[in-house]
């Protein structure tokens, strides 16, 4: 079980996720201006994408103190809880999936990281609790689909097997003029 | 139960390394009522996505073996989820049956082959 879960120990920097919409509108008129309110937790959000786990988390921090919504401040710990899986911090990880799911639990990409930190720590009825929870919210997000495979591996092994059944079915001798 | 059930074979091989992640057990199922019998078989390859989202199923491929053994006019006749489809077809493509004596004659129907796509749940020990 425990090589199972050291097995997708390498999968999961791309299993995390990482929330990058950081984005707003400014001003009213034609000469619209689009860009990030702010840019730490945007260069952030792209280091972790780009799988710099240390960069990413550490401009997500800056980011997180200079966050002037409840949005931005929820998506700078959304994403240092995935900095913090990326880095294999568990502790610090849960730390801030904790406080994103207790201001707003209504995002699913935290309840799938949290979920992923259990599986890890082997805390896997914790993880079904999150994995349902997110899969409520977004029933066909692939990363929720990818952790719960993950869960079943380490709660429930399957090994595949084949039957190649080449004897004659009486069904199919009717079709045989 | 007809009597061609009365010979039934059930192999179960021991695979090569690099098949030993895909495939624990195989089981190969045969009767005498069989027009070709079969020189080399493979074994389809267990697509991962099926197994972590823990999907089985059958798919039943229908073929033209020529007089060499080869397979050729490779279809499926019965599938119940398509992810298994590709590999039943790769498996059949690269299967052969035994040639044909010169003095027998070509059957003139088609050999169907079923993949039984199975998850066995394993034991695992924690080692202390």
């Amino acid at each position: 079980m425990t090589s199972t879960v050291k097995h997708w120990g390498l999968s999961a920097t791309v299993i995390v996720c990482v929330s990058c919409w950081s984005f707003a509108s400014l001003g009213q008129n034609a000469r619209t201006v689009i860009g990030p309110t702010n840019p730490a937790l945007q260069d952030g959000a792209d280091a972790l994408l780009a799988g710099d786990a240390a960069e990413g988390v550490r401009l997500t921090l800056l980011g997180l103190e200079s966050a002037g919504s409840a949005r931005d401040r929820q998506t700078a710990m959304s994403n240092l809880c995935a900095g913090y899986v990326m880095l294999d911090d568990l502790d610090a990880a849960l730390e801030y999936c904790d406080r994103v799911i207790e201001e707003n639990d209504n995002r699913w990409k935290a309840f799938s990281n949290r979920a992923l930190i259990y599986v890890k720590m082997q805390r896997y009825e914790e993880a079904e609790l999150d994995l349902q929870r997110g899969e409520a919210i977004a029933p066909n997000a692939r990363t929720l689909r990818a952790v719960r495979a993950m869960l079943l591996d380490a709660i429930e092994p399957v090994a595949p097997n084949i039957v190649i059944d080449d004897r004659r079915q009486p069904a199919k001798d009717a079709d045989v003029e | 139960m007809n009597s061609r059930w009365l010979l039934l074979f059930a192999l179960a091989l021991a695979l090569g390394a690099s098949a030993a992640d895909d495939v624990a057990e195989l089981a190969h199922l045969m009767d005498d009522s069989s027009d070709r019998k079969p020189l080399q078989t493979m074994v389809p390859h267990y697509p991962e996505k099926a197994r972590r989202q823990r999907l089985t199923g059958e798919v039943e491929v229908c073929f033209k073996v020529d007089r060499e053994g080869n397979t050729s006019r490779i279809a499926v006749r019965r599938s119940t989820h398509r992810i298994f489809e590709k590999p039943s077809i790769l498996a059949v493509r690269a299967s052969t049956y035994f040639p044909l004596d010169e003095d027998q004659k070509l059957p003139g129907i088609k050999t169907c082959r079923t993949f039984r796509f199975q998850l066995m749940p394993v034991a695992i020990e924690q080692p202390q």
